[in-house]
């Protein structure tokens, strides 16, 4: 009886596995196989044949490094300026003390129920009016409102437990308040601020919307628009895509690595309260 | 909480921060008169609430607002008028283009197919979620590591995901019409991205792939925060345990279930890039929602007014539907600092 509840247990907790990585371990294998063994109709579940050159191709034939430092590029700015404003925006609403605080955090939030795609138009005109359509500001300048929300909402976990008698014993020893925002608050928060810029790295590394609409010249393309390209409507080229895919897949999986505990706290703990 | 509230809601620098910048406090010494001795007393003003919560917040706030608020009145002023492409003029026309959109099939259309896109999405995921998070909640060896990584599939971008799609539900290559052939269930490959009737569906099975291990990891987080003698065992069998989660799980995590729901509607009603990516919309409009719709009119038929007047319907939609979303936030306060 045990042994059959054990058993059950393990079962089941295989069987949510098996949903999770199979798909991901289809496509990685996918990735190595020659291109015969990648396109016969009969999938081998175990590859037979062992290559790398559809990860070669992506540095030889396609632009894969120029759309890759793209994205990196976009990511890393709109995570900088996001936590910037995102952590002073915070400090404000859950530090500081003035009317219409309350306002102001409510108004942050509402930006959920922001259709997307109706910034599209708008910023399409204005972004082709100031001369920044087709540059990679133009997708920073978006991704920083599209995280704005969630990342106020998460850094409310971090920056509420940060006893109030630390900022004052700083303060009668004369800091400015700026410098004991800027030496004592923000460090004794940095695993929120670790959440706050995974978060704002994934969704930019992610993005894909305002990418393809903005972006029009091949070098200013990020990479998952670059390698929608891969999957052209009568061409698809199989090999590139599985290759390009296990790339994409690596930052995101080290930063989860590094900050993921964080980023689940923030998640669980703005949720959970 | 109130009466700690009063001493802890005190500004910290109201009394400290005065000590070193007393003139500040004298007349004349104002927060608006600048002079070279004024300025160190502007400085120290400026550190005080409410002028440094709101410099702080200034940013962020003119931000949001010149991306938010200016192309909502934007897209508000377009769909009054006759625009085509970018950049050239147009007349006002009025309610023109509303009379027309409401009046036309592709509208109404993309409204059935956005209803079920939703309302499938949302159910798959809640279930999905749900279930895993029930799974993941027992004790088992390396609990941890998986309750954390589970959210894998969330982490990809769309783009992995649309390969993924296609790859196995390839008429020819796909590994799922090679199952279906081999355990003699079909004889011809179906092509489910290709056939009006399945592409919705087929896009839905991806997509839900994609985004219930995030909602796995709230809800488990929730089912973490009931006490173990509520739950007494969290062995997943029996009729016991069925009678538990209905009666006494469920309903002490209600509230966050209630969230998940809102979230994954709201947020299933903004994809773009796993449809678009997947089917283009396609085959015959099946799987064309009011997102994809708008994107289509804007950026393929370069009709900017019409686009512009779906947005606004869109967002009129979605802010009624959203109405109990922001009535929970409306609610919600910031608390006083810790």
């Amino acid at each position: 009886m045990r042994l059959a509840k054990h058993l059950a247990r393990y079962l089941s907790v295989a069987a949510v596995l098996a949903v999770v990585l199979l798909p991901m371990y289809w496509i990685v294998i996918s990735s190595f196989k020659t291109l015969p063994e990648l396109t016969s109709s009969t999938p081998t579940f175990w590859p037979r044949t062992f290559t790398v050159e559809h990860y070669v191709r992506l540095f030889a034939q396609v632009p894969f490094v120029t759309y890759f430092l793209n994205s990196v590029y976009v990511a890393l700015a709109s995570t900088a300026i996001t936590l910037v404003l995102a952590s002073l925006a915070a400090y404000s609403l859950y530090r500081c003390r003035y009317r219409g605080r309350h306002l102001l955090y409510r108004a942050f939030i509402s930006i959920y129920i922001f259709p997307r795609v109706l910034l599209l138009i708008p910023l399409y005109v204005l972004f082709t009016r100031m001369g920044i359509i087709d540059t990679l500001l133009a997708l920073i300048i978006v991704n920083v409102t599209v995280v704005a929300p969630f990342s106020i909402w998460m850094l409310r976990a971090f920056f509420t437990t940060v006893p109030l008698d630390l900022e004052d014993a700083a303060m009668v020893d004369g800091a400015s308040r700026l410098q004991v925002l800027v030496r004592i608050f923000l460090p004794l928060s940095a695993p929120g601020l670790a959440a706050v810029a995974l978060n704002s790295f994934l969704m930019s590394w992610t993005e894909y919307l305002f990418a393809v609409a903005f972006i029009i010249s091949d070098r200013h393309k990020t990479l998952p628009v670059g390698m929608a390209h891969f999957l052209q409507q009568y061409f698809i080229d199989w090999g590139l895509l599985m290759s390009s895919s296990v790339l994409i897949a690596i930052p995101p999986i080290v930063l989860f690595g590094l900050a993921g505990r964080w980023f689940i706290k923030g998640l669980t703990a703005g949720a959970v309260r | 909480m109130p009466s700690g509230c009063v001493r802890r809601c005190a500004d910290p620098s109201s009394e400290r921060a005065a000590a070193p910048s007393r003139d500040a406090a004298r007349p004349g010494r104002g927060l608006l008169r600048v002079s070279p001795r004024g300025l160190g007393a502007l400085l120290a003003g400026l550190q005080r609430d409410p002028w440094f919560g709101y410099l702080l917040v200034l940013p962020m706030l003119a931000w949001v607002f010149l991306t938010l608020i200016y192309p909502l009145v934007d897209t508000a002023r377009l769909s009054l008028m006759n625009v085509g492409y970018v950049g050239t003029p147009g007349a006002f026309v009025g309610a023109d283009n509303y009379v027309r959109v409401l009046g036309s099939g592709e509208f109404w259309r993309s409204i059935r197919v956005s209803l079920l896109w939703t309302v499938l999405n949302v159910v798959l995921q809640f279930l999905l979620a749900l279930t895993a998070a029930l799974v993941l909640n027992q004790e088992f060896r390396g609990r941890q590591i998986v309750r954390n990584w589970i959210i894998l599939p969330w982490l990809f971008p769309s783009i992995v995901l649309a390969t993924m799609g296609k790859w196995v539900l390839d008429p020819t290559l796909g590994v799922v019409n090679y199952l279906l052939r081999a355990a003699g269930l079909v004889r011809t490959p179906i092509s489910f991205l290709g056939s009006a009737g399945l592409a919705l569906y087929a896009v839905t099975a991806v997509n839900v792939w994609r985004w219930f291990p995030f909602f796995t990891v709230i809800i488990l987080a929730a089912l973490q925060t009931i006490p173990r003698e509520l739950g007494e065992s969290a062995d997943m069998d029996g009729a016991g345990y069925l009678a538990r989660l209905w009666y006494v799980e469920l309903p002490s995590i209600s509230e966050v279930l209630k969230m998940v729901v809102l979230l994954a509607s709201l947020w299933a009603i903004n994809i773009f890039d796993a449809i678009w990516l997947l089917t283009r919309g396609g085959p015959m409009y099946a799987t064309t929602t009011l997102t994809i719709l708008i994107y289509y009119k804007g950026f393929q038929e370069y009709r900017i007014s019409l686009a512009a007047t779906l947005s606004m319907l869109m967002f009129l939609l979605l802010l009624l539907y959203g109405l109990a979303y922001l009535r929970r936030a409306m609610r919600e306060e910031v608390g006083a600092p810790a």
